[in-house]
């Protein structure tokens, strides 16, 4: 035993280098990493994102979940004074928020404790908060403005984030991942679409879809997004395979369902459309210039409008003098407008008429203010709504519209809390499946010693194709899961067939008998290996990973671990 | 324990058919008679006679093995009439389920699960379409992780109707949802098929290649086919409705149980020589039935296991298989390699 064999050094520098590529050295050097960030928080604002590395919170390091809830928790934002003068009088208290929410007509409809106990009361109108008038501001303004705010410095393995804080962050932390194996959807959680172009595509339009596909996912705020190609290699169909990560939007289909073709017309005249060539720059994430301005009640519930500005490129901006140099005013409430209105087409459906004032006659202006509306049952429903639709349609003027129509052949969402369950029972599995194959060569060749060589190559086997899976960064879903146990079992069945081998036929040396043992493994490796290769190819290529792991499991184990094994065999018998 | 029943089988099978048994006899005879040159090393295995696996002897095949090729006929009826009589009822050889026909897949999880015959009743009211619900259970835990439901019907109109009958809305957080068009589905399916074909194609172009002789080729590559649509069989009779996972599981199979294929062909026809024939097949029949039982027991064992669905229906497919290939490999197999040494004079 002394001396290693070559096969044995092999394995163990193999396994040594699988080691390496699976650990995750960076978990080492501290810091948490960001698991969630919630939609219209300070942090989700400030461009914080899923899977950064928190590596200091305010200057202090933060190493674990509890140092970086301690540190978060430190954020103690103290209540301001708040005066709120309404038209039953002036009502004072200390609150770090304002507390109420008032409808179009500045009236409250809903109230916290701490402001009702001051002594509002519903249906009071407000007329100015803390010195601003609502007149001259609007509501979400002034809570912008009295709310207090604090400052608080995030440095992650990006970038260094310094922004203002309610007590809301909105982030939530899960400890470093420690090994580099990523998971796929069916683990972790998130949504598949698998897409169809109306036609067929070169592939320089091709890389064009996958790009605005792409921009337009991450635009909207969805950050881990991959868009791969696929096809049916019989009949050459062309899909797209979108996949987002951990997470589940259920604005996936309207993003990419929807072709996004916006249009801005003055009578049948197009002013501008969505994307580069017409618009220079959409506020978006700013409150300054774009947010949700008023909700009226309606006969189906709320209705909610928003508004935000964009930037016309000169071009588009003189289009608009043009065309608005041949219209004539009218006056209504006091108001002089133009007789024809802007109108706002997202694929080809009207979604809103502007008015344009009439002083904007013939001038090259390029800021144009873009409105339009949310509904929902409650006022909070509506403004959800408004804040999605005014997203949505941020995104295809930021983006311009998708080259070509696409159709949803799949939809797959799966939940990110299931796939621990599922993770779990495959760990149960495993050992479970361990413990029985053990028994079994136990009761045939009972003998004891021969479970070390088993079981080192069984988790040689199994550390050589994660370590592979991970350094080609494969996301390991159920089937190539699945994979790797298969591949465990044509491990164990050689394993077999070399054990058999050296104790029968006596009349050859060791080594001839395991020679022999070789010629069954390689030909049925090389059967097992050609008969799954058609599956790389079908299927959209959503079958691959069983594909891969089986082939990857059989693999190390034919040239690397099965040698070695072979050689532990030789010591052990002739001992 | 698959082994034993397959050893009562055959004696059963050798009990209702006199005349096959006096025609085996004759051969018998013959047999006695060439092997008596080449039985220079007969003793060994004379000595190594009890083993784990006692009905298989030196004797076994020599004797019966024209009646293991009768059985591996009748059992390849048998599956090609159950293939047959799922196609004529149902227009294929498989239930399929709704990756492979379209439709959507709702599966529901969380503590309190909805009663699955309630559920179904209800669903089957709102939805026009054919609506399957099953449960999913935790063998280890004893408890009930998810119910699933299936239907060809449109995504919307069954979430809401499982939303109402709930109660509470589905969301990302107690639920998985897997809408398929019918169009992407069946195409999805004919290249899984076309997929398994070329898999075979290449399983039986590599078994030429290493055997070279049309016959035990044929005898190997019939193991692989009598697998898969043995497994398949086997899933009809439990009702399984194959998914696209299924399929992958399928094919794996298709390289997977030739293992013990090879290695029995190599035995006998490579080592010719080394001892009797029947030697050889016995020891071949240890060493691969141990090889079939160990891969059994873990992916058996794993099926019970495993709370995922697409894990569950691959690790169902692997056992089935498995169970065909102890009869594909010992009965068919075996019995044709003997015949065919036989009649080529090999020992």
């Amino acid at each position: 035993m002394a001396k290693i064999s070559l096969r044995i050094g092999i394995l163990i520098i193999s396994l040594i280098l699988a080691l390496f590529f699976i650990i995750n050295f960076n978990a080492f050097s501290g810091g948490v990493q960001v698991s969630d960030v919630s939609i219209n928080s300070s942090a989700f604002d400030a461009g914080i994102s899923k899977g950064e590395i928190i590596k200091q919170v305010d200057g202090v390091s933060v190493n674990s979940i509890t140092a970086f809830y301690d540190e978060v928790s430190k954020i103690h934002i103290l209540p301001v004074e708040i005066k709120v003068q309404t038209d039953s009088g002036l009502f004072k208290y200390d609150s770090t928020v304002l507390g109420f929410e008032l409808d179009e007509n500045n009236t409250i409809i809903s109230l916290s404790n701490a402001s009702s106990a001051s002594g509002l009361k519903k249906n009071m109108t407000v007329e100015w908060i803390n010195n601003y008038s609502l007149e001259d501001y609007s509501f979400s303004d002034i809570k912008e403005k009295v709310e207090p705010r604090q400052r608080i410095e995030i440095l992650t393995n990006q970038e260094d984030y310094i922004f203002l804080t309610n007590e809301n962050l909105g982030i939530s932390v899960k400890p470093l991942s420690k090994t580099n194996i990523q998971t796929g959807l069916d683990i972790q959680g998130g949504a598949r679409a698998l897409v169809k172009p109306e036609r067929r595509l070169d592939s320089m339009e091709m890389a064009d879809l996958k790009a605005v596909i792409e921009q337009r996912l991450n635009t909207y705020g969805i950050k881990d997004v991959v868009v791969r190609e696929a096809s049916n290699p019989f009949s050459g169909e062309q899909f797209l395979v979108i996949e987002l990560a951990g997470a589940t939007p259920k604005e996936l289909q309207d993003l990419i369902a929807k072709q996004g073709k916006f249009e801005a017309k003055i009578g049948n005249e197009t002013i501008f459309v969505g994307g580069k060539g017409d618009i220079t720059k959409v506020c978006k994430d700013d409150a300054t210039c774009s947010g949700i301005s008023q909700c009226v009640r309606t006969d189906q519930g709320y209705s909610c409008r928003f508004s935000f500005e964009l930037s016309l490129s000169t071009k588009a901006a003189r289009k608009q003098a043009e065309v608005t140099s041949h219209l004539s005013e009218n006056i209504s409430n006091g108001e002089s407008y133009l007789n024809e209105t802007l109108d706002l087409y997202l694929d080809d459906n009207l979604i809103d008429k502007l008015f344009i004032s009439s002083d904007l006659k013939g001038k090259e202006t390029t800021t144009v203010s873009v409105s339009g509306s949310g509904f929902g049952n409650s006022r909070q429903d509506a403004t959800l709504n408004a804040q999605e639709n005014m997203k949505k349609l941020q995104t295809v003027l930021i983006t311009g519209s998708l080259p070509f129509k696409l159709n949803i052949e799949k939809l797959d969402t799966v939940s990110p809390t299931i796939g621990q369950e599922f993770t779990r029972s495959i760990l149960i599995a495993a050992l479970v499946a361990f413990i029985g194959v053990c028994i079994v060569i136990y009761l045939r060749f009972k003998k004891m010693k021969l479970f070390i060589p088993i079981i080192i190559t069984v988790i040689s086997e199994v550390l050589l194709t994660l370590g592979i899976a991970a350094l080609i960064k494969w996301n390991m879903d159920l089937p190539s899961i699945a994979g790797i146990i298969a591949a465990i079992g044509t491990g164990v069945n050689d394993q077999v067939v070399m054990l058999d081998e050296s104790e029968t036929s006596k009349s050859y040396t060791i080594k001839e008998r395991i020679k022999r043992a070789f010629f069954v493994i390689f030909s049925s490796y090389a059967v097992g290996l050609v008969s799954l290769f058609p599956l790389w190819f079908a299927g959209a290529g959503l079958l691959r990973g069983f594909a891969l792991t089986t082939a990857l499991g059989i693999s190390v184990g034919v040239f690397i671990t099965r040698p070695a094994f072979a050689d532990i065999l030789s010591k052990l018998t002739k001992e | 324990m698959e082994e034993n029943t397959n050893g009562v089988g055959v004696d059963e099978n050798s009990q209702n058919l006199p005349q096959q048994v006096k025609t085996e006899a004759t051969i018998e005879q013959k047999e006695e008679i060439k092997q008596e040159k080449p039985r220079i090393e007969e003793k060994q295995p004379k000595e190594k006679k009890n083993y784990v696996l006692p009905f298989v002897t030196s004797e076994t095949y020599s004797k019966h093995y024209k009646k293991f090729l009768l059985l591996w006929v009748i059992i390849c009826l048998l599956i090609i009439a159950n293939l047959f009589y799922m196609y004529s009822t149902t227009g294929d050889v498989m239930r399929k389920d709704v990756s492979l026909t379209g439709g959507t897949t709702i599966s529901i999880y969380g503590n309190s699960l909805p009663n699955v015959n309630e559920l179904s009743n209800y669903l089957s009211n709102k939805i026009s379409e054919e609506v399957f619900v099953r449960t999913l259970n935790d063998i280890t835990s004893g408890k009930q992780v998810a119910v699933i439901v299936e239907t060809k019907a449109d995504a919307n109109l069954t979430q809401n109707a499982i939303e109402q009958f709930l109660g509470y809305p589905l969301t990302s957080d107690n639920s998985t949802i897997e809408v398929s068009g019918s169009n992407l589905s069946s195409s999805f399916y004919k290249q899984l098929i076309i997929a398994l074909l070329i898999s075979f194609l290449f399983m039986g172009i590599t078994v030429f290649i290493i055997f070279k002789a049309p016959v035990p080729s044929l005898a190997v590559i019939q193991c692989g086919l009598f697998d898969v649509l043995g497994a398949l069989v086997i899933a009809n009779i439990f009702s399984l409705r194959v998914s696209t996972a299924g399929i992958a599981a399928l094919l794996m199979m298709m390289g997977y149980s030739v293992g013990t294929d090879i290695l029995l062909t190599t035995k006998v026809l490579k080592r010719r020589g080394e001892n009797t024939i029947d030697y050889r097949m016995k020891s071949a029949f240890k060493t691969g039935i141990i090889m079939t039982l160990t891969s059994l027991v873990a992916v058996l064992l794993a099926y019970f296991v495993v709370t995922s669905p697409v894990l569950k229906q691959i690790f169902f497919i692997l056992s089935a298989g498995l169970v065909m290939d102890v009869v594909g490999t010992w009965v068919g197999n075996a019995a044709i390699i003997k015949w065919y040494c036989d009649k080529k004079g090999y020992n």
